[in-house]
């Protein structure tokens, strides 16, 4: 596994880098969308929840694999041509911005309504409210469920080697054939894996502890 | 037994114990909670051990009832060392079935009632009948219904706890007790818990239990309670005994200077 | 155009994608359940001793993707004589990587049971084996229903990975449909659907168990019997 490591490790390294470059955007990008979706799920309105509420029982109720494929093979039939890694981006992004949506959405739902009364009663206005108030406190309730939902991520970006990304997964195969060592290969990219959500748990308690007396005061 | 030995000098000269302790201290880490208590527990005795939070008084009681393993010192029930045995020189822990025999006089009710939330009030009675006593179904609802009527909560028999006030629950935590048919009953501050106007009906069950001569070691804060219905009071501080003795004299002529402050500290919360 | 021809001159290869899919995650479900149960129990038995072996295990299945999992045991296993079929391999990578899940969710119900609820019972001369089956189990039962819905429902999700080591199941009769036929959305929106079908299904199930695990509504009190009216 140790000997694997040394003799591949450039090639493991670019693998490691793209998983992190996918998962990370995807996580980025689909955080922007979750919190949209989150706002358009608690929405009033009936014709901007209904929707929402769909987007999200389909992302978060099917496997992340069929999602994959159905993107992969749907984009070119209707004109779209994308690059695999952009597809695998994609796809990552539009289901990981469904799950975040239902952490923002009970995030915000934590928050006790007489805190919005009374920025609301300030003068404050809806948007500021929820600009100012809701949401820095929202991402100090939801770094735990992120945290989890990030390393969600990182795992499923596995599965985009399906796609031919070579991320570490697939550049794992690769070694692997050419090795004929798959055992001691794929526990090589375990533990790659293993350490990064290692690290990225560690870091995530870290935060949250320093986030305890930080934000609620600002 | 051989301990009963050990028991002898200490007890024969009074009216039996049914309750003993002799110089038991407890530590969590390195604080130490109670040191070196003496404590003695006559039958038909209501004893109210009062102090600030902090100062012990729960700890003695879990400790009296082995919920907490004291350190040193020995606890009796009824002449039997509670907890621990003699092995070969050394004391060792007993089995938690030993733990069960010597413990049997003994109830508790405690101050966050933890009720069984899955049972409703009448199971919560019989659960104990039928395990440990037994019972029939039948029998251990006879006798559950004939206890849940004693603190007047019949006609709640069928409910879960959940749809129970806290002054209810708390009378379902004594009728559980009460079937066991302890011949003592620890009080771990039942009222604490509990909203103002709900305190007086769980009191009333425990003056009524009193006059009937039930042996009663209660911690509380209610201080009326504990004028009107102890024979003796404890004011315990820093887990020590500071003061004990008969509550007219402990709460007029107080010894202590600590105990002196406690008491106009309570006075003048309770003053308006 | 959705072209439903397809899907019925596909329907064999649905019906036995549907078959492989339910039945590997039927019983890769039970070995993590069980497996994990264990776990939870050697762990809170003997916290020295298995502590910190188990605490490990979770932490492998928390950090390391299932696909990984699979290829280990599928193309990993023959270097050190373990040969699997693929569905095997499916259904022991699927049992293993829960179970890291399952000990930790029992493990969390079982520590939320408030400590002076086996203290009362305990008091009353509840040995700690009655306890244990009584008072303790009823209320984890109650406790870990949402959370092990919600974690079946990962794994069945989770269970379109074994398409990838070549077993017949949803997925991969799907994309071999699509590759077939050169129709991408009617295979997938079907088999997604049976997806959700069976994800529902075990929502239903869960929701309707934690009903009734959570059923207190005031019941009424059997009548005694007249043998006993009659004394009283």
């Amino acid at each position: 596994m140790f000997e694997i490591l040394l003799n591949h490790y450039p090639a493991l390294a670019e693998g490691l880098i793209i998983t992190l470059v996918v998962s990370l955007s995807a996580i980025a990008l689909g955080l922007v969308l979750g919190v949209l979706l989150a706002f358009g799920l608690m929405s009033r309105h009936r014709l901007l929840a209904w929707p929402c509420g769909l987007y999200r029982s389909f992302w978060r109720g099917t496997p992340i694999l069929l999602q994959l494929l159905l993107v992969y093979y749907l984009l070119p039939e209707v004109g779209i041509e994308l690059a695999p890694i952009s597809a695998a981006i994609l796809t990552l992004t539009l289901n990981t911005a469904a799950f975040q949506s239902e952490i923002f959405r009970s995030g915000i739902s934590h928050i006790p309504a007489g805190q919005i009364e009374a920025a609301r009663m300030a003068g404050i206005s809806a948007w500021q409210t929820r600009k100012r108030i809701i949401m820095p406190q929202v991402f100090r309730l939801t770094l735990p469920p992120l945290t989890n939902e990030i390393i969600t991520i990182l795992k499923n970006s596995s599965l985009i080697s399906v796609i031919a990304v070579t991320e570490l997964m697939r550049v794992s195969e690769q070694i692997a054939s050419r090795t004929f060592q798959p055992l001691e290969t794929y526990l090589a990219a375990a533990l790659l894996y293993l350490a990064v959500n290692l690290v990225l748990a560690r870091l995530s308690a870290y935060l949250e502890r320093r986030m305890v007396g930080g934000l609620a005061t600002e | 037994m051989p301990m009963v030995d050990t028991l002898a000098t200490s007890s024969s000269t009074r009216q039996k114990a049914i309750v003993e302790a002799q110089g038991i201290s407890k530590q969590f880490g390195d604080l130490e909670v109670l040191t070196d208590i003496d404590f003695s527990l006559s039958p038909s005795e209501v004893v109210c051990v009062i102090g600030p939070s902090g100062s012990g008084k729960s700890t003695l009681l879990r400790c009296l009832a082995f919920l907490e393993p004291y350190d040193h010192g020995s606890v009796y029930i009824d002449s039997q060392l509670l907890g621990y045995e003699d092995s070969g020189g050394k004391r060792v822990r007993t089995s938690e079935k030993r733990v069960d025999e010597v413990r049997a006089p003994v109830g508790m009710v405690f101050q966050h009632f933890h009720l069984w939330p899955h049972r409703t009030a009448l199971e919560n009675v019989t659960e104990a009948l039928r395990l440990v006593n037994g019972l029939s179904r039948r029998e251990a609802t006879a006798e559950g219904m004939a206890m849940l009527e004693q603190v007047g909560l019949a006609d709640r028999a069928g409910h879960f706890p959940e749809s129970l006030s806290g002054g209810q629950k708390q009378r379902v935590a004594i009728a559980r007790a009460l079937a066991m048919k302890p011949r003592v009953m620890f009080f771990d501050e039942p009222t604490s818990a509990l909203d103002p106007e709900l305190i007086g009906e769980v009191l009333d069950v425990m003056n009524k239990l009193a006059a009937d001569g039930m042996t009663m070691v209660v911690v509380t804060h209610e201080m009326g309670f504990a004028a009107k219905v102890a024979d003796r009071v404890i004011f315990m501080d820093q887990g020590r005994v500071v003061e004990s003795g008969a509550p007219d004299t402990l709460f007029r002529q107080p010894k202590s200077e600590r105990l002196q402050q406690f008491l106009n500290t309570w006075r003048e919360r309770h003053i308006d | 155009m959705f072209d439903i021809a397809i899907l019925w001159e596909a329907r064999e290869l649905i019906l036995q994608g549907l078959w492989n899919t339910v039945w590997i995650c039927f019983l890769g479900c039970l070995l993590a359940l069980s497996l994990g149960l264990l776990l939870a129990a050697l762990r809170l038995a003997n916290p020295q001793v298995f502590g910190y072996p188990v605490a490990c295990y979770v932490e492998l299945c928390r950090g390391i993707p299932l696909l990984i999992l699979l290829f280990l045991l599928y193309y990993g296993g023959p270097s050190i004589g373990l040969t699997l079929s693929a569905s095997v391999a499916g259904v022991v990578g699927i049992g293993l990587y829960g179970a890291g899940y399952f000990a930790e969710i029992y493990r969390g119900g079982f520590k939320s049971i408030p400590k002076g609820h086996v203290e009362a019972a305990r008091m009353l001369g509840i040995s700690p084996f009655h306890v244990l089956t009584r008072i303790q189990i009823p209320q984890m039962a109650r406790l870990i229903v949402p959370p092990s819905t919600n974690q079946l429902i990962i794994l069945v999700k989770e269970s379109a990975l074994i398409s990838i080591i070549s077993v017949n199941d949803l997925t991969k009769n799907a994309t071999s449909i699509v590759n077939e036929t050169f129709h991408v959305i009617e295979p997938y929106l079907a088999v997604a659907l049976l997806y959700w079908l069976i994800i529902e299904l075990i929502a239903r199930g869960g929701y309707a168990l934690e009903k009734r695990l959570a059923n207190r509504q005031p019941r009424p009190i059997e009548p005694l019997g007249d043998t006993l009216h009659a004394n009283g």
